[in-house]
């Protein structure tokens, strides 16, 4: 282990000497301690606070996947001025040469990110104190309630729309209403019917009323505790005044829950979130959550509009399940998770192949991670066509390309599937669970295999190899 | 003598193809080499460019692998990671890290090998001073000339007090107070048991220290002995003396003429430039003029001067086998003096010396001692240029004192 660390340190040392990492350094200081100045969001405290998380955050994560990717370069650099001549003809195996040089990576990237997590800690607080306020007690309850902690979040149950679109399909056909349709196709109609009664259910017209269920709220039931619900004002219309006014029933008095009612009036097209005490959730961790599309403010017009709740932005119950700052540690370490991931595709490539084309493959599986989610629909929409392959060229081209993709996939993971940052800023819990996912799929799976990959080519590879 | 120890190195239908990008062979740059290395033993590897000798260390380094044939290295294969504790390898240029220190450097490599902290700082500071660079132990090596670099890399090959050398050009960019430097290293490592490879394009280098060569042409052994048998001259007698009168020159030719019926070469030996060379610097040392570079050395450190652990086991070997108690240090090497080669020119020498025939020879005493056809060792600097090495030659143990003063008599 003492030639590991000894080569690990070796890389920390050529990192800073060589300025590289200090560059970096100095680029991540002035993101984290130059934002909170440049950037105010929607100019309320926390759109502040989560304006300056989200890009700080976002942008020590890139610019630590390039140094990443530039550190790699002092594997590349050994065997091109043969320094590795020296190391590997002394005791060293050489599975330890490239677990040293991983490790270095690593810890400077941990270095870093600790750095750049504490820092942007601070400064939050920083923002929090000095921000101007437009409402002091609501824009710290808001900020301390909705970002500076962990929340859990629960979807609310929905109806089975397959069941009813089944139910309705087989009554037709007892009823012969599809006898006469020419080229009729059941599972066509089956989806059709779903979809009619996801849609009526999403929508919520004037003066009409919808239950939302949600379970497992596993909370701390106490009064002086608070659960939130969050949902996004879209309606069919615009009010003059951009205001949409409903009445929200929140608790089932049937299970021996605390309801309370809720006369609102939010901002249409916008997030709100409607705070009340914990023990609205009923002994058996459910809640009850009744929208009443009505206007409950005498004397102020009623629009009578349609309020949508799209599949994406559904109504969501949140309850605190720990500390902004525990929050902060898992989110780095699912940071770090993928840092570590890219530092072991960094170390194969530098061992394959000369710097330049290592560093354009690096690159190229980084954004390919990055982006995996996008190309993956991408791929699905172009291929989803059901054409033969030799259809045409571009075809050929096409699902050439899918086939290479599904190929290299279960090595390049998505890394947007352990893109916490969003969650984080949201007050969003990033669950251990998730955390040690990113662990196990990032770190224990795929590094592993990559470092063992990148140790067998070492161990083939000549290093003074000549090629005439 | 050589025959008796353990072979470190062992090579056998040792051939290296270099291929192209297709992977077709192109050059040959080893064919079918049997070479054989052993304990104790100072060995060159002579070539002209291209003959296949860094590619020959670099496979017996691990650094290149053999197409065809086999290497052992203390019975082992050359990648064989506990083999690499016992070699220290100075490559043809000196491949360090350019940011860190000098001293940076050797506790980088101090560690690679295991090597306690104590003494890895020993060793470094020894090392340092050895080399001559303890001035410059906070300097960061990328701003190091090439001389002072490939001193750093000498010393990094010594820090795990090696078993086997391996040294390739060794005395490149150095300067001659450098490349003595290394030369006397070489020489007072291989008195206290290392064996070492050396190769070198600088044939004065490899005639002064090694014992045995081998030369390379074509990848291909072309021809391989003790230095001293490969290059005896023993169709020609050299006598030095001091300068002597035209009326005894002439007398001495015309009695060479009438006893040998041969012509005699007379002229005046010069000095060797290198010599008048470390004249000249070990002068200005003395008068302590300031230089960035590189100041004369130290003494080779103490624990350089060891008897190595393969030559106690062959040490306790061969007490075994012979009954007897070795009375030379374990591992010193002695050169074969010619003294069974002495007529005719002996009776031509006793004449001119007006000396009995009967009487023995005084060679240790005087300059113009016995007959050899080439000179076995490098004669005793003149001044005291690199001193501090040189002199851990000169007053070293009896053995070793020995052998340098039978050499220079001899020449």
């Amino acid at each position: 282990m003492m030639q590991v660390w000894t080569i690990a340190r070796q890389m920390i040392a050529e990192g800073i000497r060589m300025k590289i990492a200090l560059v970096f350094f100095v680029l991540i200081a002035a993101i984290v301690f130059g934002l909170p100045f440049s950037v105010t969001g929607d100019s309320s405290l926390t759109g502040a606070v989560q304006s300056f998380m989200s890009y700080s955050l976002m942008t020590t994560g890139l610019l630590l996947g390039v140094l990443t990717i530039f550190m790699s370069r002092s594997l590349s650099d050994e065997f091109v001025h043969h320094q590795m001549y020296l190391v590997v003809t002394k005791p060293v195996a050489r599975w330890q040469i490239i677990l040293g040089k991983w490790l270095g990576m690593c810890l400077l990237n941990a270095a870093f990110l600790l750095f750049a997590g504490a820092s942007m800690y601070g400064m939050v607080y920083y923002i929090k104190w000095t921000h101007p306020p437009r409402d002091e007690v609501f824009d710290e309850q808001e900020l301390n309630n909705e970002v500076l902690v962990a929340r859990h979040a629960r979807d609310s149950q929905v109806p089975d729309f397959q069941a009813l679109a089944e139910a309705e399909f087989q009554r037709n056909l007892e009823q012969g209403k599809y006898d006469q349709q020419p080229n009729f196709d059941p599972g066509k109609q089956r989806k059709n019917l779903a979809g009619k009664y996801e849609a009526r259910w999403r929508v919520i017209g004037p003066y009409e009323t919808r239950e939302f269920l949600f379970d497992n709220i596993l909370c701390d039931r106490s009064a002086d505790k608070e659960i939130q619900v969050r949902y996004k004002a879209e309606i069919s219309g615009y009010e003059k005044d951009e205001i949409f006014r409903a009445v929200w029933r929140i608790g089932d008095r049937a299970k021996g829950a605390q309801a309370y009612e809720l006369h609102v009036r939010h901002v249409i097209d916008r997030f709100h979130t409607m705070r009340v005490p914990a023990n609205a959730v009923a002994d058996d961790h459910t809640l009850k959550v009744t929208m009443v599309n009505v206007n409950p403010f005498e004397g102020e017009r009623q629009a009578g509009n349609v309020l949508h709740i799209r599949k994406s932005d559904g109504i969501q119950v949140l309850f605190i399940v720990g500390s902004f700052e525990w929050n902060l540690l898992r989110l780095l370490t699912m940071m770090m998770c993928k840092l570590m991931f890219l530092g072991a595709v960094a170390v194969l490539m530098t061992t394959v192949f000369s710097y330049p084309v290592a560093c354009l493959t690096s690159f190229t599986v980084y954004i390919l991670a990055g982006t995996r989610s996008f190309l993956e629909e991408a791929l699905e929409f172009m291929t989803g066509r059901e054409h033969s392959m030799f259809a045409s060229v571009s075809e050929f081209a096409i699902q050439s390309v899918a086939h290479l993709y599904n190929m290299v996939q279960w090595v390049i993971p998505s890394f947007s599937h352990y893109d916490a940052i969003e969650d984080f800023v949201n007050g969003r819990n990033v669950s251990l669970v998730w955390v040690l996912t990113a662990m196990g799929e990032l770190v224990v799976i795929k590094t592993a295999v990559i470092l063992g990959l990148a140790i067998l080519l070492f161990y083939r590879r000549e290093v003074a190899e000549v090629s005439v | 003598m050589a025959g008796t120890r353990l072979p470190v190195v062992q090579t056998a239908g040792l051939c290296k193809t270099f291929k192209d990008f297709w992977r077709r062979p192109r050059v040959e740059a080893v064919k079918d080499l049997d070479m054989h290395i052993h304990a104790g033993e100072v060995f060159g590897l002579l070539g002209p460019n291209g003959s296949g000798k860094t590619t020959t260390i670099k496979m017996l380094l691990g650094l290149l692998y053999p197409s065809h044939g086999r290497i052992s290295l203390f019975g082992k294969p050359p990648t064989d990671v506990s083999v690499k504790g016992r070699i220290g390898f100075l490559p043809e240029e000196s491949y360090l890290y350019r940011f860190l220190t000098a001293r940076e450097t050797l506790d980088f490599f101090g560690r690679l090998f295991r090597l306690p902290r104590r003494i890895r700082e020993e060793r470094t500071t020894h090392l340092l001073d050895m080399v001559g660079l303890s001035h410059e132990a906070h300097r960061p090596v990328g701003e190091f000339s090439k001389g002072m670099a490939r001193r750093i890399g000498l010393a990094q090959a010594l820090i795990n007090d090696p078993e086997f050398l391996i040294l390739d050009e060794p005395t490149s960019g150095l300067d001659p107070i450098g490349a003595r430097q290394i030369k006397d290293v070489i020489r007072q490592l291989g008195q206290k048991g290392k064996t070492i490879l050396l190769s070198s394009h600088v044939l004065s280098d490899v005639e002064d220290v090694c014992d045995r060569v081998t030369i390379l042409y074509g990848g291909q052994e072309q021809a391989v002995g003790d230095i001293d048998d490969l290059l005896c001259q023993r169709d020609v007698t050299q006598i030095t003396i001091p300068a002597l009168s035209e009326e005894t020159i002439h007398e001495v030719r015309e009695l060479i003429t009438r006893l040998e019926k041969k012509d005699a070469d007379v002229t005046h030996p010069r000095h060797k430039l290198e010599d008048f060379f470390l004249q000249i610097v070990g002068q200005a040392q003395a008068a302590d003029i300031k230089t960035s570079g590189a100041r004369a050395g130290g003494e080779v450190p103490e624990f350089l001067q060891t008897a190595t652990a393969s030559e106690v086991v062959d040490l306790v070997g061969s007490l075994v086998a012979a009954g007897v108690k070795p009375e030379a240090p374990v591992a010193a090497i002695t050169r074969p003096v010619v003294k069974d080669h002495v007529d005719p020119s002996s009776d031509v020498l006793n004449e001119l010396l007006g000396k009995d025939q009967n009487e023995p020879d005084e060679p240790d005493e005087s300059p113009m001692a016995t007959t050899t056809d080439l000179p076995i060792a490098p004669a005793k600097p003149p001044v005291s240029a690199d001193s501090g090495v040189i002199d851990a030659l000169l007053q070293g143990e009896p053995q070793a004192s020995e052998d340098d003063e039978s050499s220079e008599s001899n020449t």
